[in-house]
């Protein structure tokens, strides 16, 4: 097949496809939903009926990636970047879902619209993971974040939640402001909103001291820290997790920072590659704050939530390595971590969510004490997961993997990027602290005298964290299809030209 | 005997069946396990299969330690090249390969190993009662983990298995440790992970430094050449991840805890056969790969001196123990010190005396903690002033720890002598000083085993419980008779061993010494 | 450097010699099965599963099913623990016959029932085997080391050592070191020594230990300090000589606290080995210094490399001062000496073998052995004879002062070994052997005796159930009467000793101050300055304390007989009837070492006494092995005195023999003497001397409290607690925490800080981009 003219109408709608088709699905199960009057079984239906559509919508993501279609240059991007990114948003979602159907139940949340919301943040996303205009960037972050907002608090009995959506609204307005304040100064100083073109551009005026355009950098650049959570723009995201719904709070820490994360690499690769001097400063430095400050604050949490919660801030501090370094090997070090960080993320909030009951109550980690003895197997699960967070060999499977594939990418750059994979290895010796707290308490600690067994796990709950594990460890033990599926994305290739003047490689 | 195993392609597979038969002895008991808890029939074993289990990890042990003996034969003294390799492609995208093969360093960790581990599962047998599957299988993803690490050609493999390692051992600590067993186990994790993520980074380098293409032993010592600043980084990365595994002085302090917390077999283990990664470490990978930036003065001069200085100051503490546990914890790092001194002395004689003291060390401070296991078990007390004149009670236990107390403090005719005589007598040669500042450490392992047998042993047996205390019964005899049938063999006639090793070990010098671009080391036989 | 020499065909090749293996065999085999009987009856099977109701119960759980197994053992704690064991506290040293007994009844006959301490004591169910094995194997070795004697002296002119090299030991490199023996005329002494003084002390034992229920265990341990003795005297290279230099240490270690259940007996063990231990560590440097610089182990070799260094080498100098230390300290010189008296711990029929006989002279051995590199050594040879000189007038004083009978003969010995090493030290090295084996007999003789008197000491006191000390002088006196024979024999020991004429004593003890005196000219350590002072001076010094303290010897020897066996009786009047003679088995050992401590001076008698048999037959055996070392020190010359100064010399020797004797005789008055428990305590210079010098208090205080103190609180709970856990692991861990605490205070849940953060970031950023 030849690659999509998008110029061509018809092109165009085929290399939406997948997007164009999980949205009509997601309106028309929105109608669907509303029609009946609230029930269990009804949101049940919709919950279900929603899987199937990811999974028709995840099928032909699969199918696009496998023809390997390529397009001329564009506001979409067809390439397996944007597929396998798919891929990892769709899984989020999936996972999101079934879970909510359990939790829906548990915390007697019968709208079945609840499942369409995920549904549309998702198409969100895979919009924000194919856009190569500033505008679609700016229409996929709205459509997902209005979506998210309403989920953050969608438990309407319970105050944290609602009190976490509307700092998630506030915040999130105001740096959406700043994104688009940052964009309106790039089209201003390039005078376009096509990634190529601006790149191009930079280098045709020489607009690399322009103070517009760094400008306009710099505030996009804040908008998306703040999207993926980077300190020190991470503030909103303990208190928002926390107060969530633990699958909503699965879903914001996996898919909603995965795709602002696809994103802002997009931009900064085809965009932005060649003023790297003047974002890689600040980059670094918000890497670096990013993985010391999530990895240190989550060492006190006392409550497992708000304990994911900092670990996903320091992960998004791990992901930004891969940007910084900014080359291909980057980019497949990038998809492989989130991935791997999905999954078990995605694994983790299973847990939570199967440990916690009625009313958002064990949450502590302390409930979790002498969990082997009553549960083993969701014992095991989570230790699996913790593991993997941890990027622990085997036991960690993927994780390890995805840590040590980012590394690589850190030491092969043209300009190595040494000092930050040792921050980074010092900084998850610290994660150490508490994941393997959590396991401890699970397995070294005595059952609390008194303590209820927790009560039997949903089936879906039940599947998402057998299939997560699953995952994990058999890729940790045979990662070979996805380091090659991951390798063969390397379709951006950003021109690093001047990156070598800044790091420091270990001279040899 | 060569020709049997050859005719059967011993050489092989047996490294591969070595790794893979504990994981499917795991897995076997871990069916088994869940088979048992399933079943609702009066059929169901009283002990819930505790026994069953107790035999299937037995069994397998055995077997593994049978087949590793045919290596005994099959190995070829004579050549220092790779043998019994195998090599499997693993995750071809980045090159890592599952690449194993011994030389006759690592052959004796193996044997060691497969020695230790089926005595470990008889040290177990009535001291573990919880959990029992759990526990077994754990054992024997431990011994693929640690075998794996003595085995491993390719760097990727060697990471993966150093760190794995960790998991079972750190839930054995903590599962069926002693008291204080939470901080423990923790303590050994993390501070072992300091240590090694460093490593994590450098191996990453090497790797990169030697094209990004494969992990493989020969072509990273082919490639790494570095400068001297980068050499040092890189050599401080390994060093770091190897000293606190030693562990070397200072960074020793996580193995009092673990050794006193871990219950006996995880004792036996950690001091038999863990230690003595951290050694294997420097002979396989630190010193070869970074010989400028280990043996330029100032470096192993430092070194040097915190083996000497652990050597002392490991006797002295161990003297003052008041728990025996600890005690042999302490002395272990006096031993391993020794080891280091062997190492950096450089020396063909000081390092086969460090390989030696490697092996004995694993023989006699096993038996050691398999005895205080034994006898924890009917007093439930570790503390030195609980017992006293129980050689009266118990003659047999008697008997045993002295000898093997003597064989750790290394009395000519048992193992111990020469292990520290040849490390002794290498290092003199090049560094006469401190030599003799280590030779003090003999007098002082006298001092403090001595002072400590002598107090729960002889004296008053003033504790009238104490009197009552049963003798070794037939499954403990059983258990500790290889264990001083080796020391008393190496200690008489360690020729075989030696011989096995020598090659390896001058290979070593001469490698190391010609890399490092000095004068080729005194001792070769020339 | 391998010895090649199996391979040349040596004289003695073919003859009994070929079965030198079996010489040390003999003896480890009676240990394997001594060793056996000893454990077998004390094997009870316990329970299967030792634990089983130890996961609940902890702690106690197990009292509960012992006391099922063994009610014996558990009423035996009861009944007879407690009056046991205050008796044993009671009682001295050596008494252990009854208080070691019941204290072993109780562990390893603990399922047989006890006999009450006063009861007829039960012997070891394997007591009859155990003391046949035991003496037999010594006898076998015996006559084995006789059978090779007539070999060697029939074979025409052995100069070169017997060599057997049996395995490669350990080698690796350029380091070789095999398992070989070697047997030479030197060798052949020692060997005929070990095995016969052995045998007669191993079935003296026999009687000494009958009742003891450690008795298999006992002859497990003697076996095998023999056998570790043959190979310390047989092995053809030092590494094999210190297996077993170590493990007679081991052996002693094992027996000195044989009656292990008294404190102060594992004490003084323990004090032994690591006393020895020191020793032990100069022996490993002096090897080490050998390889690294002769790059040899083995005599042969060493023997070679150390001609061609040639005389006066500041490293063979520090080779032989390494090798001293090791002899101090197996020998008991300054400043090592303090383990032996504590080693009379032990039961007597050891002190007589190990303390007193062989492994004492072990280190005189060494230095003979190694002769060709002392005489090599001026410095290092004067720095022996001086050392030896100091430490037998300083053994000498002490023993001047001592009550307990073994305490005298354990100072006696040190002194006695003082003399052996002055002779070695002055490259006299046969008149050092000659005394060693002289000694070896008189030496041994007199701690038999002594056990003899201990034995029916300890036998009356237990009859009444008296805990007195009965090694007490003060409580013996008049012993003669009641056991003739025990002081006849060691009447002639105590002449022997103090160098009365024709008595073997005498011969050895001259011919070692005449050496000095010979050697004070015309000799390299006359010629020789030592830290400035000149040789000569140094060798008259050597001679005037070697005289000295034969005074000495001859009074604290008087003294000991006197109030032993003479005078009135101070045992007690209903204990008196108990005493008497040992039976015959002890006797009879006593009555062979008296003929020997008698006729042992035949071995090597000085020209002037040629009219008594031939003269010199040891100079002439030992000529092969030391002669040319020796005419090395002499400078080539065969030294001698004028008949004139031989007489002199003798005269001097034989004056102060008498004199020692007589003012023994005069001064002392056993009649004043009273009991132990009502004697005072002693005031003054006596008293330094009863405690002898303070010297173990000194050490105690200089070295063993401050190191164990320094190690517990300042090494362990500072620095390795204090300083690197708690500051650098833990702090550590709780900095992090802190400041993660500190980060998630500024989570105040609060928006508005949120957006300040939030702003001040933006400006961060925006400040970051600025500057490149």
């Amino acid at each position: 097949m030849t690659a999509f003219n998008l110029a061509n109408p018809t092109d165009l709608m085929l290399a939406l496809a997948p997007d164009l088709l999980l949205m009509l699905g997601s309106m028309m199960l929105l109608l669907w939903a509303a029609w009946r009057p609230e029930s269990d079984q009804h949101q049940r239906r919709v919950g279900g009926m929603s899987i199937i559509l990811l999974i028709a919508v995840l099928v032909f993501v699969l199918y696009e990636g496998y023809l390997g279609m390529a397009a001329t240059d564009g506001v979409i991007a067809v390439d397996s970047f944007r597929w396998l990114t798919d891929v990892i948003l769709l899984l989020g979602a999936l996972g999101t879902i079934a879970l909510s159907m359990d939790y829906n139940v548990r915390e007697g949340i019968t709208a079945g619209e609840s499942h369409v919301l995920v549904l549309l943040a998702t198409s969100g996303m895979m919009l924000l993971a194919a856009a190569r205009d500033l505008m679609i960037v700016f229409l996929g972050i709205e459509l997902m974040s209005v979506a998210v907002y309403i989920l953050a608090g969608m438990n309407r009995r319970s105050g944290r939640s609602a009190e976490g959506a509307l700092k998630y609204f506030l915040l999130g307005a105001f740096s959406t402001a700043f994104l688009l304040y940052g964009i309106a100064l790039v089209y201003g100083a390039t005078g376009s909103t096509l990634f190529s073109d601006i790149g191009a551009r930079i280098v045709q005026l020489g607009l690399g001291g322009s103070p517009l355009l760094l400008i306009g950098v710099a505030l996009m650049l804040v908008g998306l820290a703040f999207k993926v959570a980077a300190v020190p723009f991470h503030m909103w995201a303990p208190d928002v997790y926390d107060g969530a719904p633990t699958p909503i709070t699965a879903f914001m820490a996996a898919a909603v920072k995965a795709a602002a994360f696809a994103t802002f690499l997009r931009i900064w690769f085809e965009a932005f590659p060649t003023i790297n001097l003047s974002w890689h400063l600040p980059l670094w430095w918000i890497a670096v704050a990013t993985m010391v400050v999530g990895n240190l604050v989550a060492l006190t949490q006392k409550n497992i939530k708000r304990m994911l919660a900092y670990s996903s801030i320091a992960h998004a501090g791990y992901v930004l390595v891969a940007i910084i370094v900014g080359t291909a090997a980057g980019t497949w070090a990038f998809l492989f971590y989130l991935l791997a960080y999905t999954l078990a993320t995605i694994g983790a909030f299973a847990v939570v969510t199967a440990i916690g009951e009625t009313g958002e109550k064990r949450l502590s980690i302390e409930d979790y004490a002498g969990l082997w003895s009553v549960r083993p197997a969701l014992a095991i699960a989570m230790a699996v997961f913790m593991f993997a967070l941890l990027g622990f060999p085997i036991v960690g499977g993927l994780g390890f993997l995805a840590k040590w594939f980012m590394l690589k990418a850190a030491l092969q750059a043209p300009a190595p990027q040494t000092r930050l994979a040792i921050v980074l290895v010092l900084t998850s010796v610290i994660s150490a602290g508490y994941y393997l707290y959590v396991v401890m308490v699970m397995f070294m600690r005595p059952r609390v005298a008194g303590a209820t067994a927790p009560q039997p796990v949903g089936r879906m709950t039940a599947s998402v964290i057998a299939v997560s594990a699953a995952l994990i460890l058999l890729f940790g033990l045979y990662p070979n299809p996805i380091v090659r599926w991951t390798q063969a994305s390397g379709l951006l290739v950003p021109s690093t030209g001047s990156v070598r003047t800044i790091a420091t490689p270990l001279e040899r | 005997m060569r020709t049997l195993l050859d005719s059967v392609g011993y050489n092989s597979w047996i490294l591969p069946a070595l790794l893979l038969i504990p994981v499917l002895g795991a897995i076997g008991i871990w069916i088994y396990q869940a088979m048992i808890d399933r079943d609702r029939s009066e059929a169901r074993p009283a002990d819930g299969g505790a026994n069953t289990i107790r035999w299937i990890a037995l069994a397998t042990l055995l077997v593994e330690f049978l087949l590793s003996v045919g290596l005994w034969w099959s190995f070829d003294a004579s050549s220092t090249a790779w043998q019994a390799v195998a090599d499997r492609p693993w995750i071809d995208a980045w090159g890592a390969r599952f690449l194993v093969g011994i030389d006759g360093i690592s052959l004796m960790m193996v044997l060691l190993t497969t020695l230790i581990m089926p005595l470990a599962v008889m040290g177990s047998w009535t001291s573990i009662r919880t959990k029992i599957a759990y526990y077994y299988g754990l054992l024997l993803i431990l011994t693929t983990g640690m075998l794996g690490v003595f085995v491993s050609l390719d760097l990727f493999l060697f990471y993966v298995m150093w760190e794995v390692m960790l998991v079972p051992m750190y839930f054995i600590i903590g599962i069926w440790g002693g008291e204080r067993r939470l901080y423990a186990s923790i303590k050994f994790f993390i501070y072992t992970m300091v240590g090694s993520i460093l490593m994590l980074v450098a191996i990453i380098y090497l790797y990169v430094a030697a094209g990004g293409t494969s992990f493989a032993y020969d072509t990273i010592l082919a490639t790494a050449r570095f400068g001297p600043t980068a050499g040092l980084l890189l050599f401080g990365a390994f060093f770091l991840a190897f000293a606190v595994k030693v562990p070397m002085f200072p960074f020793h302090t996580w193995l009092p805890d673990a050794h006193v917390e871990a219950p006996t077999a995880g004792s036996v283990i950690l001091a038999g056969i863990m230690l003595k990664m951290g050694t294997y470490g420097f002979l396989r990978f630190a010193l070869p790969f970074f010989p400028q930036a280990a043996l330029s003065p100032a470096v192993r001069n430092i070194i040097l001196a915190l083996a000497v200085i652990g050597i002392v100051y490991g006797a002295l503490v161990a003297m003052v123990q008041p728990d025996f546990k600890k005690l042999v914890a302490y002395s272990s790092v006096s031993h391993l010190g020794f080891v280091m001194l062997g190492i950096f002395s450089m020396t063909v004689q000081s390092v086969q005396g460090a390989l030696m003291i490697m092996i004995n060390h694993g023989i006699s401070t096993g038996a050691l903690f398999f005895l205080i296991g034994m006898i924890y078990e009917r007093k439930h007390s570790r503390l030195i002033a609980d017992y006293g004149g129980i050689a009266r009670a118990v003659p047999m236990f008697a008997a045993l720890l002295t000898l093997v107390s003597l064989s750790s403090i290394g009395l000519p005719g048992t193992n111990g002598f020469i292990g520290e005589f040849l490390v002794l007598i290498g290092s003199f040669k090049t560094h006469p000083y401190l030599t003799i500042i280590a030779t003090t450490g003999v007098i002082f392992a006298a001092a403090y085993l001595l002072w400590a047998i002598q107090r729960v042993l002889f004296n008053k047996l003033d504790k009238p419980s104490n009197a009552l205390l049963t003798d070794l019964n037939g499954r403990e005899l059983a258990l500790m008779a290889p264990l001083v049938a080796a020391i008393i063999w190496m200690g008489v006639y360690p020729k075989p061993v030696l011989d096995r090793m020598e090659k390896s070990a001058a290979h070593f010098v001469q490698l190391v010494e010609s890399r490092s671009g000095r004068a080729v080391a005194t001792g070769v036989d020339r | 450097m391998i010895l090649q020499s199996a391979s040349v065909v040596h004289p003695l090749a073919g003859s009994a010699v070929e079965w030198l293996w079996l010489l040390p065999l003999l003896p480890l085999l009676g240990f394997l099965i001594n060793g056996a009987l000893s454990l077998a009856p004390a094997y009870r099977r316990g329970p299967d599963d030792p634990g089983h109701d130890h996961t609940s119960a902890h702690g106690h759980g197990h009292v509960g099913d012992a006391t099922i197994h063994h009610t014996g053992a558990s009423t035996d704690v009861v009944a007879v623990g407690g009056p046991v064991h205050s008796s044993a506290a009671a009682h001295g040293d050596d008494h252990q016959v009854a208080g070691g007994l019941s204290d072993e009844v109780r562990s390893h006959d603990a399922h047989h029932d006890v006999a009450p301490h006063d009861a007829p004591a039960a012997p070891h169910r394997f007591a009859g085997i155990a003391s046949i094995v035991g003496p037999l194997v010594l006898v076998l070795s015996f006559l084995l080391a006789v059978a090779m004697f007539m070999a060697m002296r029939q074979a025409s002119e052995v100069r070169a050592p017997y060599i057997a090299n049996y395995f490669d030991w350990m080698v690796t490199g350029d380091l070789r070191i095999s398992a070989a023996l070697q047997l030479d005329q030197l060798s052949m002494v020692m060997v005929l020594v070990i095995t016969g003084v052995g045998a007669l002390i191993h079935i003296f034992s026999v009687g000494y230990m009958r009742t003891d229920p450690g008795y298999p265990r006992y002859f497990a341990y003697l076996n095998l300090f023999v056998f570790f003795m043959l190979v310390l005297v047989l092995g053809a290279n030092y590494p094999v000589m210190f297996v077993g230099w170590e493990g007679v240490g081991l052996c002693s270690y094992l027996l000195i606290g044989f009656w292990f259940s008294e404190k102060a007996n594992a004490d003084a063990g323990k004090k032994a080995f690591i006393v020895n231990r020191i020793g032990d560590f100069g022996f490993l440097i002096a090897m080490f210094l050998l390889f690294a610089n002769l790059g040899s182990l083995d005599f042969v070799g060493v023997a070679q490399a150390a001609a061609e260094i040639g005389p006066n080498s500041a490293l063979i100098t520090l080779i032989c001062l390494f090798f001293f230390l090791g002899c101090a300290g197996k020998s008991a010189q300054i400043p090592l000496y303090i383990w032996l008296p504590d080693a009379m711990a032990g039961p007597t029929p050891v002190s007589a073998l190990i303390h007193a006989a062989t492994m004492v002279t072990a280190g005189v051995y060494l230095i003979a052995r190694s002769a060709f590199l002392f005489s090599l050594s001026p410095i290092a040879s004067l720095t022996v004879a001086l050392v030896g000189a100091i430490t037998a007038i300083f053994a000498a004083t002490i023993g001047l002062k001592q009550w307990d009978i073994k305490k005298v003969l354990a100072y006696s010995t040190v002194s006695q070994l003082g003399y052996m090493f002055i002779a070695v030290g002055v490259g006299a090295y046969v008149a050092g052997v000659f005394h060693l084996v002289t000694h070896a007999f008189f030496k041994a003789l007199l701690f038999l005796g002594s056990g003899s008197v201990i034995y029916a000491m300890h036998a009356a006191y237990h009859a009444t159930h008296s805990h007195e000390d009965a090694q007490d002088m003060r409580n013996m006196g008049g012993l003669g009467s009641h056991m003739p024979w025990t002081r006849a024999l060691m009447w002639i020991a105590t002449l022997a000793i103090a160098g009365i004429p024709v008595f073997s004593g005498f011969f050895s003890k001259d011919e070692i101050l005449g050496s000095v005196f010979v050697r004070a000219h015309g000799s390299s350590l006359a010629e020789a300055t030592w830290l400035g002072i000149p040789g000569s001076a140094l060798l008259y010094l050597i001679y005037a304390l070697g005289v000295a303290s034969a005074l000495l010897t001859a009074i604290y020897m008087t003294r000991m007989m006197l109030y032993t066996f003479h005078g009135p009786n101070r045992t007690g009047a209903t204990e008196r009837d108990h005493l008497r003679e040992a039976p015959w088995v002890m006797t009879g050992p006593l009555l062979v070492l008296g003929a020997l401590s008698l006729l042992g001076g035949w071995l090597n008698l000085p020209a002037i006494f040629s009219f008594l048999g031939p003269v010199g037959a040891l100079d002439h055996w030992l000529e092969p092995v030391v002669g040319e070392s020796a005419m090395r020190i002499t400078l080539g010359s065969v030294p001698h005195a004028s008949h004139n100064t031989e007489l002199a010399l003798i005269g001097t020797a034989v004056a102060v023999a008498v004199l020692g004797i007589v003012i023994a005789w005069m001064r002392l008055k056993p009649a004043a003497l009273v009991p132990k428990r009502e004697s005072p305590e002693s005031e003054g210079f006596e008293r330094v001397l009863e405690h002898k010098y303070f010297v173990d208090e000194g050490y105690d205080r200089a070295i063993v409290q401050p190191t164990v103190g320094f190690s517990r609180n300042v090494l362990w709970k500072g620095f390795d607690s204090g300083l690197i856990d708690g500051l650098f692991v833990n702090g550590s861990a709780h900095v992090a925490r802190g400041f993660g605490w500190v980060g998630s205070q500024l989570q105040s849940g609060q928006v508005g800080t949120y957006a300040w953060v939030l702003v001040v970031g933006v400006l961060m950023v925006l400040g970051a981009f600025t500057l490149r």
